[in-house]
């Protein structure tokens, strides 16, 4: 390196980066893969608040005979991704079904998050026995493992689209428990708690609004790539045959069900929902990992 | 060591206790009695209340909790399958090999080819075999494992007829003997090699789906592991006094990267029980998860009480294994305490 370069090299280390926020949408926004993940969310996220413009059809209208006869029908100009087994076009259901994946993804990664946040918080600051009380539950709700937990839920609740949302949203907790509360910690040793609490802030204020707004960045990582795994866990679900009970409900994963049996005779029936779990969860992680990198104060300053 | 392995264990107990409790209560919130669930639609009052007399239902709930621990500890009796009528340890006894069987060969799948994956990865940095294997790795955890069995499935046995696409052994098979009901090394003890390779050819395909996601995730933490490493004082030490690169790699890189990636194939255990469910539905695989699966839609309680019992049970110490491997290969962990 030539002094020059040195200089400037020197020059740009004491401009100010603008703040962790700043930063890391500068690093996010020059990251391809967060920005391929952001247009695949997007399209998700479009389909899914507009379905009743962009779908053809409605989901669960089984009018279309052919030939007076209801079968399956590969894809063709007429209807973009082809007819189901009862004659329901399989785009529209596709559509519609992105709503449902958001608005369970949404839901349970909200229950989760909110409640394992709560718990997590009170346990990495309340240490001692409320708080190891608190991990302890968590421990055991962590012994079983997550699909299995989700499915004895949901077999007390019966199958059903709120309850797999529940069940998928319980699974999650302990998790987001356990990550606030490391974070918690780490946080709680710093000086500048320790300076909050000298100049007399309840303990309450510092918690709500010193430790968590410093603990919240791999919280947000986590959220989302917990809907990714949200959306796997529900599809799964459905697929098992637990989800939405009416089967003209447009749920991917109990799409999936229906086309496991007619692999041979149809398998475009299976192969479509499956791109269309895919390409969201695939958003959802591209996203996650840029977040991950653009968060991450390791990195800070080598955008 | 000794003592880290009794507090590990020490550890358990409370665990243990947190999750028959919760089974318990779960049982206890479960839709519709016990009684009319095991009577079925024979049911009248009079029988409801005999069958709640007889089974101890009208006990104090401590005393039915304690009861229960008497039964499933003392005796190892997880009642009978309602829809079978045969008893749930024979069942389990049954179906858990063939689920062990499926998440050995997924992890063996995952392993063998993740650890070389990660490591070239990490050699040829930022050349097209490290941006191949973290495309590879990010597809492999954005795929559902059930999304990969249907493709897999559909490709390799329904359009190319390559393999089996349910099942674990063929149906025409019935001379075959299961002393163990591992059905491989059954068939390794019978000398039976035609059967051998039928099994084998079965459990290809759900062990390749339900080890993707292990393997991806294992090739990235190797990935990493390695980077880390090599940039390591000991290593340059190794290099500058001109030991060959292959040993150097072997004694000095493989060995300290490998810490992290034991930890994480741990970590995969659950992950396998929970990919087992859905692979054993895809393949009507018969083991643990295709059975539990069955047992919601027949309302059999038993069934579901005592797996997921024996599932925790098992998962639980696996962890506890993992954790003591882990401390046997990482000091540091022993040491701290």
């Amino acid at each position: 390196m030539s002094a020059a370069e040195l200089e400037i090299a020197e020059i740009q280390l004491e401009q100010s980066t603008g703040g962790l926020w700043n930063e890391a949408w500068y690093r996010l926004t020059h990251n391809v893969g967060a920005i391929i993940g952001a247009v695949l969310v997007s399209v998700f996220v479009i389909f899914a608040l507009g379905a009743q413009w962009i779908a053809p059809s409605h989901p669960s209208d089984d009018v279309h005979l052919v030939a007076g006869i209801l079968q399956p029908q590969p894809p063709s100009t007429e209807h973009l991704l082809g007819l189901d087994l009862q004659g329901r076009d399989v785009f529209s259901r596709i559509v519609y079904g992105a709503r449902y994946s958001l608005l369970i993804g949404v839901v349970s990664v909200g229950i989760g998050l909110s409640i394992g946040l709560l718990l997590g918080a009170f346990a990495g600051y309340f240490g001692r026995w409320p708080g190891s009380l608190v991990m302890r539950l968590m421990d055991i709700m962590l012994a079983i493992p997550g699909l299995l937990f989700a499915i004895a839920i949901v077999a007390m609740l019966g199958p059903g689209l709120w309850q797999v949302m529940i069940a998928v949203g319980v699974v999650n907790i302990p998790i987001f428990a356990r990550l606030l509360r490391g974070s918690v910690i780490a946080q709680k040793e710093n000086e500048y708690v320790l300076a909050a609490r000298v100049v007399g802030v309840p303990r309450r204020k510092i918690l709500f609004s010193h430790i968590l707004p410093n603990s919240i960045s791999p919280v947000i990582v986590a959220g989302t790539l917990a809907m990714a795994t949200a959306i796997i866990d529900v599809a799964g679900l459905g697929f098992l045959g637990l989800g939405p009970q009416d089967p003209s409900t447009p749920e991917w994963g109990t799409m999936l069900t229906d086309a496991n049996e007619y692999l041979a005779a149809a398998p475009y029936l299976a192969i479509i929902p499956c791109l269309a779990i895919v390409i969201s969860v695939l958003g959802f992680n591209l996203i996650g990992d840029g977040l991950r990198e653009a968060l991450d104060p390791k990195l800070r300053g080598r955008a | 060591m000794l003592r880290f392995v009794v507090r590990r264990l020490l550890l358990l107990i409370p665990i243990l206790f947190g999750v028959s409790v919760l089974l318990f209560f779960w049982v206890r919130a479960l839709p519709g009695s016990p009684a009319e669930s095991l009577l079925g639609e024979r049911a009248t009052p009079a029988l409801v209340a005999a069958y709640k007399e007889r089974f101890g239902l009208n006990e104090p709930i401590w005393r039915q909790y304690v009861t229960y621990m008497e039964t499933t500890v003392a005796d190892r009796d997880l009642g009978i399958s309602v829809a079978t009528h045969r008893q749930v340890t024979d069942e389990i006894r049954q179906r858990f090999p063939a689920t062990v069987e499926l998440a050995l060969a997924a992890m063996l799948f995952s392993v063998s080819l993740g650890i070389p994956l990660g490591f070239i990865a990490a050699k040829r940095y930022g050349g097209p075999i490290d941006h191949g294997s973290l495309f590879l790795s990010l597809i492999g955890i954005s795929v559902p494992i059930f999304v990969l069995a249907i493709l897999l499935k559909y490709i390799f046995a329904v359009r190319l007829g390559w393999l089996p696409s349910v099942g674990r052994i063929d149906l025409l098979i019935f001379d075959a003997k299961h002393p163990t009901n591992f059905y491989v090394l059954d068939a390794i003890l019978t000398r039976d090699w035609s059967t051998l390779w039928d099994v084998l050819k079965h459990l290809i395909l759900p062990a390749v789906a339900l080890g993707s996601i292990p393997l991806a995730i294992i090739a990235r933490i190797t990935r990493s592991a390695v980077l880390d490493v090599q940039n390591e004082d000991y290593v340059r030490t190794a290099r500058a006094k001109g030991m060959s690169p292959g040993i150097v790699d072997r004694r000095h890189v493989l060995r300290n990267a490998l810490l992290p990636v034991t930890t994480v194939i741990g970590l995969q255990t659950g992950l396998l029980l929970s990919g087992a469910i859905l692979t054993e539905t895809v393949f009507a695989y018969p083991g643990m998860g295709s059975w539990l699966r069955d047992a919601i839609f027949n309302r059999d309680y038993p069934v579901l009480q005592g797996g997921i019992l024996f599932l925790a049970l098992v998962f639980v110490l696996v962890n506890l294994v993992v954790d003591v491997a882990y401390a046997v290969i990482n000091p540091r962990i022993r040491y701290s305490g």
